[in-house]
């Protein structure tokens, strides 16, 4: 028997490593040029972009602390208005934790929870005590800027890196203090920013290419992303499959302190450090991005949420018991 | 309060159900719990009352908390990963006190029993300080007693010791135990009229008991002191053994011990007036087979012969001295010289056909050369030596060396005569113990034999006639169940695991169970009446010796090998 060979072009193509729950690492579709000023000359000139492996005189430091923030909406609500309508809100509850990793080591070291009843009613009260739980449980009313599920969704994200930063602020100086997502509005001179998931494109279209080139533990040139929070920021690759050029690929961002030689040592420190924490995909949904301690700081925090069933059940009681007593 | 109280070392877990019969407790981080520990809590009722819970500790689990999968452990150790490291102990309540039986709250702060509150806990604060026998030591070295109510026939009676031999201790255990019983309190001055009988069915173990134990250091003696009990060896001690064969004047056969040790023997009148004949016939195999009509009669005839002096009997005119000549006048009444003639119905009983007869005449036969040293009217100086039980404290009826079927004669004997004297005594007191080794010999589940039958009432009756029997077996599943149900006392040394499944150690919960196989020499479980949990012991080295090589000073003595090695025997 023979066969006719037939010579086409195939379709190549790679499945993302992520659960496709998440979406993906790269929202390619998604993603928008950024609006922020973009200096990419800052370490070397664009014509000289290549990745770069950190120095090897680069010490990792003994202490790494990771701090995340999670959220959960426990009830939506509806408060009835004094003209008959009703405003909706929401009731949730968010925490911010941090995790000290060393050598040996990795210890949950602070959680802070807190509740929140977000509604731009203003007849809004906190509830406290709701179903007879105890007191230390309470909803502490929050205001939402506009109506809308985005506006809601907005006010409890906030809510939630507000605690982030409480939190932040009982941290000591240490050496690194990696925080899950932009660094944002921290002011945290130490802080370092950890993107998982690439929404914006801060390089221009001749300069992408390198991303894809970076090989595991390598990085891009610096960048400085200017605006109100102006960062240095860099691309690098963790280790895990590489099922396609942005497999792996987490932006990073420090506060725009100092000169750029800092930044530097800096950025290659961090570089060298990361590494070590990246998840495998059999035991993470998101892996390499979602890093080990985030995941297991994240895991610890959903527990201190309390349980989402009886808070639900406690706030129908603790509704029915005010509409009986007035 | 200015006292704190005990130290917390935990609070019960909510994620896993709390009960009356159970309940897992959470470590705290700085604390630890093992095995064994006894532990107490509080719960407050709506009423107000206040429950006190005790229990013990009887399974322990550690675990990480924050991993998902196996190799997470290697991510939290090298720091990658939070987790935390949480223990938690199962504990079996063994009293409610007052005896409400709620399951304690989760979150309740538990606390460990120290003093009063352990002797609480074990319920030996229900036991007047002079009825407590110490039983052994718990693995913190605190004592650990039994009800002597339970032992003594007055609530309860007989102990019974199962395990596998050489590991399982139990011999040891039980003279331990017998130690106890002469040198505690709980007999008081009733000690002196008691009585103790055992059994040497293995080694010469048994035969040094009144002999300090030079192996016993200064530490191991220590662990008597907190039992309230001196070290020492046993002090008013008999030693019987039975006749060397062929040997003329009955000198003891024991082959490392050979001064204080009397022979044993019964003569030919004891033979036939007390019928000791059935007791030849004791094995397994013959219960089913008809020649027992003619034992039957044939014990019946003997009973009815005429003691000629010096325990020979006269048998048709004929001077009976030796088993043999016995066996041999036997057998002519049974087996006419005439093929034709009908032999004598008073002596085989009624219509039992020749094969019987002849059955019978075989197996008395096959006796002769166990027993003919143990039944005999032949020794010159004529000195009496049945048992006599009541001459020591402690008597050793050493029958190691017998075959067998001469072991079952003599137990059986020797057990019938115990039990008989008090019969007739008719008074429970002073009370008999009785030690015996291998009870699945003598008392096996699936047959009958005479002996069955004795060791079945004494363990029926036993506690009422005041003797009390200290069984031991490798495999209670062997043993007639009635035997084993009527111990008040069980102790289980280490097991087989396959016997370990029994049903016959049900006793024991699921974790005893398996640390059972696995128990190391000179530790027991002792389940007691009036707890609902086996206790773990352990019993301190024998004060007194238990082989030719131990025999020595008591300790803090010159080493025996700087004296006269032979000092200790005598």
């Amino acid at each position: 028997m023979t066969y006719n060979r037939v010579v086409c072009r195939l379709m190549q193509f790679a499945v993302e490593t992520w659960d496709p729950a998440y979406g993906t690492s790269n929202r390619e579709a998604d993603e928008r040029e950024s609006a922020r000023p973009v200096d990419v000359a800052v370490e070397v000139p664009p014509d000289s972009w290549k990745p770069i492996d950190p120095s090897s005189d680069v010490t990792v430091p003994h202490a790494v602390i990771f701090v995340d923030g999670v959220r959960r909406i426990d009830a939506r609500i509806w408060i009835a208005e004094p003209d008959g309508t009703s405003q909706p809100g929401v009731c949730a509850t968010v925490a911010a934790g941090a995790v000290l990793c060393t050598p040996n080591s990795a210890s949950i070291e602070a959680v802070i929870v807190k509740r929140g009843l977000y509604t731009a009613s203003a007849e809004a009260e906190a509830l406290t005590n709701p179903g007879g739980l105890g007191t230390q449980v309470s909803y502490e009313v929050r205001d939402v800027a506009g109506d809308g599920a985005e506006a809601t969704y907005l006010a409890v994200h906030n809510h939630m890196t507000e605690v982030e930063h409480e939190l932040s602020a009982t941290l000591g100086p240490q050496a690194m203090v990696v925080f899950d997502g932009p660094l944002a509005r921290r002011d945290f001179p130490h802080g370092v920013g950890y993107v998982k998931t690439q929404h914006v494109h801060y390089l221009d279209p001749e300069l992408r290419p390198v991303i894809g080139q970076l090989d595991v533990g390598q990085r891009t040139p610096l960048f400085r992303v200017g605006g109100e929070w102006a960062t240095w920021s860099w691309y690098m690759r963790l280790p895990g499959p590489r099922s396609h050029n942005l497999s792996g690929i987490v932006r990073l961002e420090l506060p725009a302190l100092g000169d750029s030689s800092c930044a530097v040592a800096r950025a290659d420190e961090v570089t060298a450090t990361l590494p070590r924490f990246a998840s495998e995909p059999h035991k993470d949904a998101r892996a390499p991005q979602n890093l080990y301690p985030i995941a297991g700081l994240e895991r610890q925090l959903r527990r201190h949420l309390g349980d989402a069933k009886l808070l639900e059940r406690a706030l129908r009681l603790h509704a029915r018991t005010l509409r009986v007593a007035s | 309060m200015t006292d704190p109280g005990p130290p917390i070392v935990g609070q019960v877990i909510g994620v896993d159900d709390a009960t009356p019969l159970e309940f897992w407790v959470a470590v705290a981080p700085d604390r630890t719990l093992q095995l064994d520990d006894v532990v107490a809590l509080d719960r407050t009722l709506p009423d107000g009352r206040v429950v006190h819970i005790f229990g013990v500790v009887s399974q322990l689990r550690a675990r990480h908390e924050g991993a998902v999968f196996q190799s997470d452990v290697f991510l939290i150790s090298e720091g990658v990963l939070p987790g935390q490291v949480s223990e938690a102990a199962l504990v079996q309540p063994t009293r409610f006190e007052p005896e409400i039986l709620v399951p304690p709250l989760p979150g309740t702060p538990v606390r460990i029993a120290t003093d009063l509150e352990r002797d609480v806990a074990l319920s030996f604060d229900m036991v007047a300080h002079d009825r407590r026998l110490p039983a052994g030591l718990s693995r913190a070295d605190e004592p650990v007693y039994l009800d002597f109510d339970f032992v003594d026939g007055t609530k309860g009676a007989h102990i019974n010791i199962s395990g596998i031999s050489g590991v399982a201790t139990k011999t040891s255990y039980a003279t331990f135990l017998l130690y106890s019983i002469f040198h505690s309190a709980a007999l008081g001055a009733a000690a002196t009229n008691t009585k103790a009988l055992i059994f040497n069915v293995k080694g010469e173990d048994l035969l040094f008991l009144d002999q300090h134990n030079g192996m016993l250091d200064e530490q191991a003696a220590l662990r008597y002191k907190p039992m309230g009990l001196q070290p020492g060896p046993f002090r008013d001690v008999g030693i019987l053994a039975p006749p060397r064969p062929g040997d003329p004047n009955a000198t003891p056969a024991t082959g490392s011990r050979k001064l204080g040790v009397h022979p044993f023997y019964w003569t030919i009148a004891e033979f036939c007036q007390q019928r000791l004949m059935p007791f030849l016939f004791a094995d397994a195999e013959d219960e089913r087979q008809q020649y027992t009509i003619v034992a039957q009669a044939v014990t019946d005839r003997l009973a009815a012969l005429e003691e000629a002096g010096d325990g020979a009997v006269s048998f048709d005119g004929r001077l009976i001295r030796t088993f043999n000549e016995l066996v041999s006048a036997i057998e002519d009444k049974l087996i006419p010289v005439d093929p034709d003639d009908a032999p004598d119905q008073r002596w085989t009983g009624r219509a039992v056909g020749s094969g019987t007869i002849n059955a019978f005449v075989r197996r008395l036969s096959s006796a002769r050369r166990h027993v003919e040293h143990l039944v005999r009217a032949d020794v010159s100086d004529g000195r009496r030596s049945g048992l006599d039980l009541d001459a020591h404290q402690v008597t050793v009826v050493d029958i190691h060396s017998l075959h067998d079927r001469a072991k079952r004669f003599v137990v059986g004997v020797v057990l019938r005569q115990a039990f008989d004297a008090k019969e007739r005594s008719g008074s429970a007191l002073p009370l008999q113990f009785v030690v015996l080794d291998e009870l699945n010999k003598y008392a096996p589940r699936d047959s009958s034999s005479p002996i069955k039958e004795i060791l079945l009432d004494v363990a029926e009756r036993g506690r009422s006639l005041g003797i009390i029997l200290i069984g031991a077996q490798q495999t209670a599943s062997e043993v007639e169940r009635r035997v084993v149900a009527n111990s008040a006392i069980r102790v289980v040394g280490r097991l087989d695991a396959a016997e370990a499944r029994r049903d016959e150690y049900g006793f024991l919960p699921a974790v005893a169970r398996q640390r059972a196989t696995i128990l190391k020499p000179g530790s027991m479980y002792l389940a007691q009446p009036r707890l609902p949990v086996p206790l773990l012991i352990e019993f301190p080295f024998p004060a007194w010796a238990t082989r030719p090589a131990e025999v020595g000073r008591a300790s803090g003595d010159a080493s025996p090998s700087d004296e006269d090695p032979f000092a200790g025997l005598g």
